[in-house]
Protein backbone atom coordinates (compact mmCIF):
# COMPACT_ATOMS: atom_id res chain seq x y z
CA UNK A 1 0.00 0.00 0.00
CA UNK A 2 1.13 3.40 -0.60
CA UNK A 3 2.01 6.14 2.51
CA UNK A 4 -0.50 8.57 2.35
CA UNK A 5 0.17 12.11 2.04
CA UNK A 6 -1.81 12.95 5.44
CA UNK A 7 -2.10 10.52 8.41
CA UNK A 8 -3.38 10.89 11.83
CA UNK A 9 -3.79 8.92 14.58
CA UNK A 10 -5.60 10.56 17.79
CA UNK A 11 -4.67 13.76 17.39
CA UNK A 12 -5.75 15.66 20.20
CA UNK A 13 -4.66 19.74 20.61
CA UNK A 14 -5.46 22.62 23.16
CA UNK A 15 -3.61 26.28 22.53
CA UNK A 16 -1.80 27.06 25.84
CA UNK A 17 -4.50 29.63 27.00
CA UNK A 18 -7.35 27.29 25.39
CA UNK A 19 -10.45 26.57 27.69
CA UNK A 20 -10.94 23.17 25.94
CA UNK A 21 -9.37 21.26 23.18
CA UNK A 22 -9.14 23.11 19.67
CA UNK A 23 -9.41 19.47 17.98
CA UNK A 24 -9.94 16.18 19.60
CA UNK A 25 -9.87 12.87 18.94
CA UNK A 26 -9.04 13.78 14.89
CA UNK A 27 -7.71 9.99 12.72
CA UNK A 28 -7.68 10.20 9.18
CA UNK A 29 -5.43 9.45 6.23
CA UNK A 30 -5.81 11.53 3.14
CA UNK A 31 -4.27 9.69 0.08
CA UNK A 32 -2.30 11.34 -2.23
CA UNK A 33 -4.23 13.47 -5.03
CA UNK A 34 -7.33 13.37 -2.81
CA UNK A 35 -9.45 16.55 -3.17
CA UNK A 36 -10.98 17.10 -0.05
CA UNK A 37 -13.06 20.15 1.15
CA UNK A 38 -13.73 21.07 5.09
CA UNK A 39 -17.02 22.58 6.51
CA UNK A 40 -18.38 23.50 9.52
CA UNK A 41 -19.45 26.59 11.69
CA UNK A 42 -17.14 28.93 13.00
CA UNK A 43 -14.59 28.23 15.81
CA UNK A 44 -15.25 24.34 14.97
CA UNK A 45 -11.37 23.69 14.81
CA UNK A 46 -11.00 23.84 10.77
CA UNK A 47 -8.54 26.45 10.99
CA UNK A 48 -6.18 24.52 13.82
CA UNK A 49 -7.05 21.68 11.39
CA UNK A 50 -5.27 23.36 8.87
CA UNK A 51 -2.28 24.25 11.34
CA UNK A 52 -1.67 20.86 12.42
CA UNK A 53 -1.23 19.91 8.73
CA UNK A 54 1.32 22.41 8.08
CA UNK A 55 3.00 22.22 11.54
CA UNK A 56 2.12 25.43 12.98
CA UNK A 57 0.84 23.33 15.43
CA UNK A 58 2.79 22.74 17.45
CA UNK A 59 5.78 24.83 16.33
CA UNK A 60 4.18 28.11 16.36
CA UNK A 61 1.16 28.03 18.36
CA UNK A 62 1.95 26.24 21.63
CA UNK A 63 -0.14 23.87 23.61
CA UNK A 64 -0.77 20.40 24.63
CA UNK A 65 -0.57 18.11 21.88
CA UNK A 66 -1.42 14.50 21.77
CA UNK A 67 -1.17 11.73 19.08
CA UNK A 68 0.24 11.56 15.99
CA UNK A 69 0.11 14.00 12.51
CA UNK A 70 2.18 12.84 9.87
CA UNK A 71 2.81 14.28 6.42
CA UNK A 72 4.20 12.04 3.67
CA UNK A 73 6.17 10.05 5.69
CA UNK A 74 7.47 12.85 8.51
CA UNK A 75 6.76 13.58 11.59
CA UNK A 76 5.05 17.23 12.47
CA UNK A 77 6.97 17.36 15.67
CA UNK A 78 9.72 16.25 14.77
CA UNK A 79 10.48 18.15 11.51
CA UNK A 80 10.48 21.83 11.28
CA UNK A 81 7.72 23.09 9.18
CA UNK A 82 10.33 25.17 6.49
CA UNK A 83 11.29 20.95 5.95
CA UNK A 84 7.21 20.52 5.42
CA UNK A 85 7.23 23.56 3.72
CA UNK A 86 9.23 22.44 0.52
CA UNK A 87 6.00 20.49 -0.08
CA UNK A 88 3.06 21.81 0.87
CA UNK A 89 1.62 25.45 -0.01
CA UNK A 90 -0.38 27.05 2.59
CA UNK A 91 -2.67 30.09 1.77
CA UNK A 92 -4.17 31.78 5.09
CA UNK A 93 -7.46 33.78 5.15
CA UNK A 94 -5.76 37.41 6.26
CA UNK A 95 -4.49 38.12 2.71
CA UNK A 96 -2.31 41.13 3.68
CA UNK A 97 -0.68 39.18 6.37
CA UNK A 98 0.38 37.10 4.48
CA UNK A 99 1.67 39.32 1.48
CA UNK A 100 5.63 40.19 2.07
CA UNK A 101 6.37 42.22 -1.28
CA UNK A 102 5.20 45.68 -2.29
CA UNK A 103 4.82 44.08 -6.30
CA UNK A 104 3.16 40.87 -7.51
CA UNK A 105 6.15 39.63 -9.09
CA UNK A 106 8.52 39.95 -5.74
CA UNK A 107 5.65 38.33 -3.73
CA UNK A 108 6.09 35.26 -6.21
CA UNK A 109 9.77 35.26 -6.23
CA UNK A 110 9.98 35.45 -2.34
CA UNK A 111 9.06 31.96 -2.24
CA UNK A 112 11.00 30.66 -5.32
CA UNK A 113 14.17 32.30 -4.31
CA UNK A 114 14.16 31.00 -0.68
CA UNK A 115 13.58 27.96 -1.72
CA UNK A 116 16.46 28.47 -4.05
CA UNK A 117 14.76 27.10 -7.53
CA UNK A 118 17.31 27.21 -10.01
CA UNK A 119 17.47 30.54 -11.77
CA UNK A 120 16.63 29.68 -15.22
CA UNK A 121 13.57 27.90 -13.95
CA UNK A 122 12.29 31.04 -12.05
CA UNK A 123 10.63 32.91 -15.16
CA UNK A 124 8.81 30.10 -16.29
CA UNK A 125 7.51 29.13 -12.79
CA UNK A 126 6.52 32.83 -12.34
CA UNK A 127 4.52 32.89 -15.84
CA UNK A 128 2.94 29.71 -15.05
CA UNK A 129 1.71 30.42 -12.20
CA UNK A 130 -0.05 34.16 -13.30
CA UNK A 131 -1.58 32.21 -16.49
CA UNK A 132 -2.75 29.77 -14.10
CA UNK A 133 -4.98 32.12 -12.19
CA UNK A 134 -5.48 34.42 -14.61
CA UNK A 135 -3.69 37.31 -13.15
CA UNK A 136 -0.70 37.71 -15.75
CA UNK A 137 -1.70 41.58 -16.25
CA UNK A 138 -1.17 42.21 -12.64
CA UNK A 139 2.23 41.08 -12.50
CA UNK A 140 4.20 44.20 -12.33
CA UNK A 141 0.88 45.81 -10.23
CA UNK A 142 1.73 47.14 -6.26
CA UNK A 143 0.29 44.68 -3.95
CA UNK A 144 -1.28 47.98 -1.83
CA UNK A 145 -3.41 48.82 -5.00
CA UNK A 146 -5.25 46.02 -5.98
CA UNK A 147 -8.92 44.61 -4.76
CA UNK A 148 -9.19 41.79 -1.53
CA UNK A 149 -9.85 39.40 -4.35
CA UNK A 150 -6.86 40.31 -6.15
CA UNK A 151 -4.72 39.68 -3.22
CA UNK A 152 -6.31 35.90 -2.91
CA UNK A 153 -5.11 35.50 -5.97
CA UNK A 154 -1.32 36.74 -5.75
CA UNK A 155 -1.31 34.55 -2.47
CA UNK A 156 -2.95 31.38 -4.07
CA UNK A 157 -0.13 32.31 -7.43
CA UNK A 158 2.51 32.53 -4.81
CA UNK A 159 1.73 29.17 -3.59
CA UNK A 160 1.17 27.18 -7.01
CA UNK A 161 4.88 28.93 -8.69
CA UNK A 162 6.46 26.79 -5.55
CA UNK A 163 4.35 23.23 -6.92
CA UNK A 164 3.92 21.91 -3.72
CA UNK A 165 2.72 18.34 -3.40
CA UNK A 166 0.07 19.35 -0.86
CA UNK A 167 -2.10 22.38 -1.22
CA UNK A 168 -3.86 23.69 2.26
CA UNK A 169 -5.78 26.39 1.58
CA UNK A 170 -7.77 28.23 4.41
CA UNK A 171 -11.16 29.85 2.96
CA UNK A 172 -8.96 31.22 -0.09
CA UNK A 173 -12.28 32.84 -1.89
CA UNK A 174 -13.51 35.07 1.48
CA UNK A 175 -13.31 37.66 -0.57
CA UNK A 176 -14.38 37.24 -3.72
CA UNK A 177 -17.22 37.04 -5.38
CA UNK A 178 -19.54 34.47 -7.03
CA UNK A 179 -17.54 34.34 -10.54
CA UNK A 180 -13.70 34.90 -9.35
CA UNK A 181 -14.60 31.91 -6.09
CA UNK A 182 -15.60 29.53 -9.41
CA UNK A 183 -12.57 30.20 -11.21
CA UNK A 184 -9.96 29.47 -8.22
CA UNK A 185 -12.04 26.26 -7.67
CA UNK A 186 -11.63 25.32 -11.71
CA UNK A 187 -8.21 25.85 -11.14
CA UNK A 188 -8.22 23.79 -8.05
CA UNK A 189 -9.73 21.04 -10.23
CA UNK A 190 -7.24 21.69 -13.14
CA UNK A 191 -4.16 21.42 -10.49
CA UNK A 192 -5.76 18.12 -8.68
CA UNK A 193 -6.80 16.50 -11.81
CA UNK A 194 -3.86 17.11 -14.36
CA UNK A 195 -0.79 17.74 -11.54
CA UNK A 196 -2.00 15.60 -8.75
CA UNK A 197 -1.83 17.87 -5.97
CA UNK A 198 -3.23 17.00 -3.04
CA UNK A 199 -5.56 19.62 -1.98
CA UNK A 200 -7.37 20.13 1.31
CA UNK A 201 -9.30 23.20 1.34
CA UNK A 202 -12.02 25.18 4.04
CA UNK A 203 -14.48 26.86 2.80
CA UNK A 204 -17.50 28.70 3.96
CA UNK A 205 -19.25 28.19 0.06
CA UNK A 206 -20.45 24.91 0.74
CA UNK A 207 -22.57 25.09 -2.49
CA UNK A 208 -19.70 25.85 -4.81
CA UNK A 209 -17.43 23.21 -2.52
CA UNK A 210 -19.81 20.28 -2.75
CA UNK A 211 -19.22 20.67 -6.37
CA UNK A 212 -15.87 20.12 -6.86
CA UNK A 213 -14.44 18.26 -3.57
CA UNK A 214 -14.53 14.52 -3.64
CA UNK A 215 -14.60 13.95 -0.19
CA UNK A 216 -16.08 16.05 2.61
CA UNK A 217 -14.99 16.41 6.00
CA UNK A 218 -17.91 18.42 8.88
CA UNK A 219 -16.09 20.01 11.74
CA UNK A 220 -18.43 20.15 15.10
CA UNK A 221 -16.36 21.94 18.24
CA UNK A 222 -13.31 20.09 17.41
CA UNK A 223 -14.09 17.03 16.29
CA UNK A 224 -14.87 15.10 12.65
CA UNK A 225 -18.68 14.43 12.81
CA UNK A 226 -18.54 13.83 9.31
CA UNK A 227 -15.99 12.24 6.69
CA UNK A 228 -16.68 10.78 3.82
CA UNK A 229 -17.70 11.13 0.04
CA UNK A 230 -19.56 14.45 -0.44
CA UNK A 231 -22.99 13.08 -1.34
CA UNK A 232 -22.86 10.47 1.36
CA UNK A 233 -22.17 13.30 3.57
CA UNK A 234 -25.13 15.24 2.29
CA UNK A 235 -27.61 12.93 2.90
CA UNK A 236 -27.26 13.77 6.51
CA UNK A 237 -28.96 17.31 5.59
CA UNK A 238 -30.73 17.75 9.58
CA UNK A 239 -27.90 16.59 11.16
CA UNK A 240 -26.15 18.97 9.79
CA UNK A 241 -28.28 22.07 9.89
CA UNK A 242 -28.11 20.80 13.96
CA UNK A 243 -24.28 21.76 13.49
CA UNK A 244 -24.59 24.89 12.08
CA UNK A 245 -23.84 24.13 8.80
CA UNK A 246 -26.31 25.48 5.86
CA UNK A 247 -26.72 22.77 3.06
CA UNK A 248 -27.07 23.74 0.12
CA UNK A 249 -30.68 24.63 -1.19
CA UNK A 250 -30.78 21.73 -3.44
CA UNK A 251 -30.19 19.61 -0.62
CA UNK A 252 -32.91 21.31 1.14
CA UNK A 253 -35.21 20.59 -2.01
CA UNK A 254 -34.01 17.10 -2.67
CA UNK A 255 -34.82 16.51 1.27
CA UNK A 256 -38.88 18.12 1.27
CA UNK A 257 -39.64 16.03 -1.91
CA UNK A 258 -38.28 13.15 -0.31
CA UNK A 259 -40.83 13.73 2.84
CA UNK A 260 -43.66 14.93 0.65
CA UNK A 261 -43.22 11.28 -0.89
CA UNK A 262 -41.56 11.66 -4.23
CA UNK A 263 -38.84 9.31 -5.25
CA UNK A 264 -35.41 10.23 -4.50
CA UNK A 265 -32.08 7.96 -5.41
CA UNK A 266 -29.37 10.40 -4.46
CA UNK A 267 -28.85 13.84 -3.55
CA UNK A 268 -27.83 16.46 -6.20
CA UNK A 269 -24.42 17.77 -5.61
CA UNK A 270 -24.55 19.84 -8.73
CA UNK A 271 -27.12 22.00 -10.45
CA UNK A 272 -27.14 20.04 -13.53
CA UNK A 273 -27.72 17.11 -11.18
CA UNK A 274 -30.61 19.36 -8.90
CA UNK A 275 -31.89 20.31 -12.74
CA UNK A 276 -32.17 16.36 -13.46
CA UNK A 277 -33.57 15.08 -10.01
CA UNK A 278 -36.15 18.02 -10.61
CA UNK A 279 -37.03 16.46 -14.03
CA UNK A 280 -37.67 13.07 -13.01
CA UNK A 281 -39.90 14.59 -10.33
CA UNK A 282 -42.10 15.93 -12.83
CA UNK A 283 -41.83 13.18 -15.28
CA UNK A 284 -43.43 10.48 -12.44
CA UNK A 285 -45.95 13.23 -11.37
CA UNK B 1 -2.17 58.82 -4.13
CA UNK B 2 0.36 56.90 -1.58
CA UNK B 3 2.91 58.49 0.63
CA UNK B 4 5.30 60.63 -0.20
CA UNK B 5 8.04 57.55 0.28
CA UNK B 6 6.08 55.53 -2.59
CA UNK B 7 7.59 54.81 -5.49
CA UNK B 8 6.57 56.21 -8.89
CA UNK B 9 6.41 53.93 -11.78
CA UNK B 10 8.93 55.52 -14.96
CA UNK B 11 11.42 54.15 -17.20
CA UNK B 12 13.86 57.74 -17.21
CA UNK B 13 17.72 58.03 -16.85
CA UNK B 14 17.08 57.90 -13.02
CA UNK B 15 14.47 54.94 -12.84
CA UNK B 16 17.06 52.45 -15.02
CA UNK B 17 20.14 54.11 -12.80
CA UNK B 18 21.62 50.90 -9.92
CA UNK B 19 19.62 51.28 -6.84
CA UNK B 20 22.88 51.69 -5.05
CA UNK B 21 24.24 54.37 -7.53
CA UNK B 22 21.28 56.41 -6.55
CA UNK B 23 21.33 55.91 -2.73
CA UNK B 24 25.09 56.66 -2.53
CA UNK B 25 24.34 59.90 -4.91
CA UNK B 26 21.29 60.52 -2.56
CA UNK B 27 23.41 60.06 0.58
CA UNK B 28 26.81 62.40 -0.76
CA UNK B 29 24.32 65.08 -1.84
CA UNK B 30 23.49 65.30 1.64
CA UNK B 31 27.12 65.43 3.22
CA UNK B 32 28.26 67.92 0.45
CA UNK B 33 25.22 70.21 1.21
CA UNK B 34 27.02 70.27 4.91
CA UNK B 35 30.16 69.97 3.82
CA UNK B 36 30.37 73.44 1.95
CA UNK B 37 28.90 76.61 3.66
CA UNK B 38 28.49 79.14 0.36
CA UNK B 39 24.29 79.88 -0.37
CA UNK B 40 24.82 79.31 -4.23
CA UNK B 41 26.18 76.26 -3.68
CA UNK B 42 23.66 74.82 -1.41
CA UNK B 43 21.27 76.36 -3.61
CA UNK B 44 22.80 74.71 -6.37
CA UNK B 45 22.03 71.46 -5.01
CA UNK B 46 18.44 72.81 -4.60
CA UNK B 47 18.39 72.86 -8.16
CA UNK B 48 20.32 69.76 -9.24
CA UNK B 49 17.58 68.29 -7.31
CA UNK B 50 14.59 69.74 -9.06
CA UNK B 51 16.56 68.91 -12.46
CA UNK B 52 16.53 65.68 -11.74
CA UNK B 53 12.69 65.55 -10.38
CA UNK B 54 12.35 67.07 -13.68
CA UNK B 55 14.84 64.49 -15.96
CA UNK B 56 12.60 61.04 -13.77
CA UNK B 57 9.34 63.10 -14.99
CA UNK B 58 6.26 65.07 -14.37
CA UNK B 59 4.97 63.18 -11.48
CA UNK B 60 7.97 63.35 -9.51
CA UNK B 61 8.65 66.62 -10.02
CA UNK B 62 5.33 67.93 -8.90
CA UNK B 63 5.98 65.38 -5.80
CA UNK B 64 9.22 67.26 -5.07
CA UNK B 65 7.71 70.70 -5.64
CA UNK B 66 4.84 69.60 -3.11
CA UNK B 67 7.64 68.23 -0.18
CA UNK B 68 9.35 71.92 -0.49
CA UNK B 69 6.14 73.39 -0.40
CA UNK B 70 5.57 70.98 2.62
CA UNK B 71 8.78 72.40 4.22
CA UNK B 72 8.37 76.07 4.11
CA UNK B 73 6.57 76.38 6.58
CA UNK B 74 8.80 74.43 8.96
CA UNK B 75 11.60 76.23 7.62
CA UNK B 76 9.89 79.74 7.94
CA UNK B 77 9.78 79.14 11.85
CA UNK B 78 13.19 77.51 12.00
CA UNK B 79 14.31 80.58 10.28
CA UNK B 80 13.02 83.15 12.69
CA UNK B 81 13.99 81.29 15.43
CA UNK B 82 17.48 81.14 14.67
CA UNK B 83 17.49 84.80 13.17
CA UNK B 84 16.45 86.23 16.42
CA UNK B 85 18.95 83.56 18.42
CA UNK B 86 22.28 85.02 16.78
CA UNK B 87 23.50 88.13 18.04
CA UNK B 88 27.05 87.82 16.87
CA UNK B 89 28.16 90.26 13.40
CA UNK B 90 26.71 93.62 12.97
CA UNK B 91 23.42 94.51 13.60
CA UNK B 92 21.27 95.76 11.49
CA UNK B 93 17.83 95.76 12.86
CA UNK B 94 16.72 96.80 16.49
CA UNK B 95 13.83 95.14 18.15
CA UNK B 96 11.66 95.54 21.19
CA UNK B 97 13.10 93.15 23.97
CA UNK B 98 16.27 93.53 23.46
CA UNK B 99 16.34 91.36 20.22
CA UNK B 100 18.53 92.17 17.51
CA UNK B 101 18.56 90.87 13.80
CA UNK B 102 22.33 90.93 13.05
CA UNK B 103 24.12 90.31 9.14
CA UNK B 104 25.93 86.91 10.55
CA UNK B 105 22.19 86.19 11.81
CA UNK B 106 20.68 86.40 8.39
CA UNK B 107 23.23 84.85 6.68
CA UNK B 108 23.70 81.54 9.23
CA UNK B 109 19.80 81.41 9.12
CA UNK B 110 19.28 81.31 5.32
CA UNK B 111 22.28 78.75 5.11
CA UNK B 112 20.31 77.01 7.93
CA UNK B 113 16.77 76.80 5.84
CA UNK B 114 18.42 76.32 2.38
CA UNK B 115 21.02 72.97 3.71
CA UNK B 116 17.37 71.79 5.47
CA UNK B 117 15.77 71.99 1.64
CA UNK B 118 18.98 70.56 -0.37
CA UNK B 119 19.27 67.61 2.25
CA UNK B 120 15.97 66.33 2.72
CA UNK B 121 15.26 66.03 -1.15
CA UNK B 122 17.37 63.65 -2.36
CA UNK B 123 16.28 61.36 -0.02
CA UNK B 124 12.76 61.80 -1.12
CA UNK B 125 13.60 61.59 -4.77
CA UNK B 126 15.77 59.02 -4.31
CA UNK B 127 13.26 57.05 -2.68
CA UNK B 128 10.42 58.31 -5.65
CA UNK B 129 12.60 56.50 -8.15
CA UNK B 130 13.17 53.25 -6.73
CA UNK B 131 11.64 50.21 -5.69
CA UNK B 132 11.97 49.71 -2.06
CA UNK B 133 12.59 45.90 -3.11
CA UNK B 134 15.40 46.73 -5.18
CA UNK B 135 16.91 48.92 -2.77
CA UNK B 136 16.92 46.20 0.06
CA UNK B 137 18.05 43.53 -2.93
CA UNK B 138 20.76 45.76 -3.81
CA UNK B 139 22.04 46.28 -0.33
CA UNK B 140 22.15 42.22 0.57
CA UNK B 141 23.72 41.66 -2.72
CA UNK B 142 26.05 43.86 -2.98
CA UNK B 143 26.98 45.40 0.44
CA UNK B 144 26.28 42.39 2.22
CA UNK B 145 23.82 43.20 5.03
CA UNK B 146 22.04 40.22 6.30
CA UNK B 147 18.54 39.62 4.55
CA UNK B 148 16.62 39.74 8.02
CA UNK B 149 17.62 43.91 8.59
CA UNK B 150 16.63 44.82 4.72
CA UNK B 151 13.82 42.84 5.13
CA UNK B 152 12.31 44.15 8.14
CA UNK B 153 12.94 47.45 7.29
CA UNK B 154 10.34 47.39 3.91
CA UNK B 155 7.86 44.91 5.88
CA UNK B 156 8.02 48.32 8.16
CA UNK B 157 7.76 50.11 5.43
CA UNK B 158 4.72 48.16 4.16
CA UNK B 159 2.94 47.89 7.16
CA UNK B 160 2.45 51.61 7.79
CA UNK B 161 -0.50 52.01 5.16
CA UNK B 162 -2.11 49.27 6.56
CA UNK B 163 -2.24 49.78 10.04
CA UNK B 164 -3.13 53.63 9.03
CA UNK B 165 -6.21 51.99 7.19
CA UNK B 166 -7.12 49.60 10.35
CA UNK B 167 -7.08 53.44 12.39
CA UNK B 168 -9.35 55.11 10.20
CA UNK B 169 -11.69 51.83 10.30
CA UNK B 170 -11.61 51.91 14.26
CA UNK B 171 -12.39 55.35 13.91
CA UNK B 172 -14.87 55.35 11.42
CA UNK B 173 -16.99 52.37 13.38
CA UNK B 174 -16.55 54.74 16.62
CA UNK B 175 -17.52 57.86 14.56
CA UNK B 176 -20.60 55.87 13.43
CA UNK B 177 -21.33 55.12 17.15
CA UNK B 178 -21.73 58.36 18.03
CA UNK B 179 -17.68 59.11 19.22
CA UNK B 180 -16.72 62.85 18.43
CA UNK B 181 -14.26 62.70 16.35
CA UNK B 182 -14.60 65.20 14.06
CA UNK B 183 -14.77 67.81 16.79
CA UNK B 184 -12.16 70.39 16.17
CA UNK B 185 -10.62 70.57 19.77
CA UNK B 186 -7.05 68.60 19.21
CA UNK B 187 -6.92 68.00 22.85
CA UNK B 188 -10.24 66.28 23.33
CA UNK B 189 -9.40 64.20 19.99
CA UNK B 190 -6.49 62.89 21.58
CA UNK B 191 -7.87 61.99 24.12
CA UNK B 192 -10.75 60.20 22.46
CA UNK B 193 -8.07 58.47 20.09
CA UNK B 194 -6.21 57.16 23.28
CA UNK B 195 -8.15 54.37 23.73
CA UNK B 196 -8.28 53.15 20.47
CA UNK B 197 -4.39 52.39 20.29
CA UNK B 198 -5.30 49.16 22.48
CA UNK B 199 -7.48 47.21 19.31
CA UNK B 200 -4.76 48.67 16.97
CA UNK B 201 -2.18 47.36 18.76
CA UNK B 202 -3.77 43.83 19.09
CA UNK B 203 -5.20 43.71 15.36
CA UNK B 204 -1.25 44.76 14.63
CA UNK B 205 0.29 41.90 16.72
CA UNK B 206 -2.23 39.35 15.19
CA UNK B 207 -1.22 40.89 11.05
CA UNK B 208 1.87 40.54 12.20
CA UNK B 209 2.09 36.91 13.85
CA UNK B 210 0.33 35.79 10.62
CA UNK B 211 2.98 37.78 8.43
CA UNK B 212 5.56 35.39 10.32
CA UNK B 213 3.75 32.41 9.73
CA UNK B 214 3.33 33.30 6.03
CA UNK B 215 7.19 34.29 5.70
CA UNK B 216 8.39 31.26 7.60
CA UNK B 217 6.13 28.90 5.91
CA UNK B 218 7.41 29.95 2.27
CA UNK B 219 10.87 29.02 3.41
CA UNK B 220 12.26 32.97 4.86
CA UNK B 221 15.08 30.41 7.05
CA UNK B 222 16.48 29.39 4.00
CA UNK B 223 17.27 32.48 2.24
CA UNK B 224 20.98 33.51 1.61
CA UNK B 225 22.83 36.09 -0.18
CA UNK B 226 22.77 34.52 -3.24
CA UNK B 227 19.14 33.68 -3.17
CA UNK B 228 18.08 36.85 -5.41
CA UNK B 229 16.80 36.32 -8.39
CA UNK B 230 17.47 39.61 -9.68
CA UNK B 231 21.35 40.51 -10.23
CA UNK B 232 22.21 44.20 -10.08
CA UNK B 233 25.01 45.05 -11.87
CA UNK B 234 27.07 48.39 -12.22
CA UNK B 235 26.89 49.70 -15.92
CA UNK B 236 28.41 52.33 -17.81
CA UNK B 237 25.33 55.04 -16.68
CA UNK B 238 26.13 54.21 -13.08
CA UNK B 239 29.98 55.13 -13.39
CA UNK B 240 29.28 58.49 -14.81
CA UNK B 241 27.01 59.47 -12.68
CA UNK B 242 29.14 58.26 -9.87
CA UNK B 243 31.82 60.46 -11.29
CA UNK B 244 29.32 63.81 -11.69
CA UNK B 245 29.00 63.10 -8.08
CA UNK B 246 32.20 62.99 -7.63
CA UNK B 247 32.88 66.60 -9.23
CA UNK B 248 30.26 67.92 -7.10
CA UNK B 249 31.89 66.52 -4.08
CA UNK B 250 35.24 67.85 -4.99
CA UNK B 251 33.64 71.11 -5.27
CA UNK B 252 32.05 71.32 -1.98
CA UNK B 253 35.58 70.41 -0.27
CA UNK B 254 37.19 73.33 -2.06
CA UNK B 255 34.90 76.15 -2.12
Amino acid sequence: MHTPMIHIENLNFQYKQGQDFALKDISLDIAKGEFVGIIGSSGAGKTSFTCALNGMIPHHYAGDFYGAVTINGMDTVEVKPVELSRFIGSVFQDVDAQMVATIVEDEILFGLENFQIPHEEIEERIQTALETIGISHLRNRTISTLSGGQKQKVAIAAMIALRPQLLILDEPTGELDPAGSRQIFEMLRILNQQYHMTIVIVEQKIMLLCEYVRRLLVFHEGRIEYDGQTRMVLEHKEELEKLGVNVPRMITLADTLKKRGCHIDTVPVSIAEAKKMVEEVLIHA
Amino acid sequence: MGGFLDYIQGTSFLHRLNPLTKLLIAFLLCVACFICDRHLFVLGIIVLNLLLAGVAGKEVLLRSLNMLRALVKFSAFLFVIQILFVREGTALLHLPFGLVITDRGLSFSLLFVLRLFAATMPIGLMLSVTRMSDLSNVLVEKVGIPYQYTFALTTTLRFIPLFSQEMAGIMEAQTARGVEFDTKNFFKKIRLLMPLCVPLLISSVKKIDGAAVSTELRGFHLRNRNSGYKKYCLKGADAAALAMMACIMTCAVIL
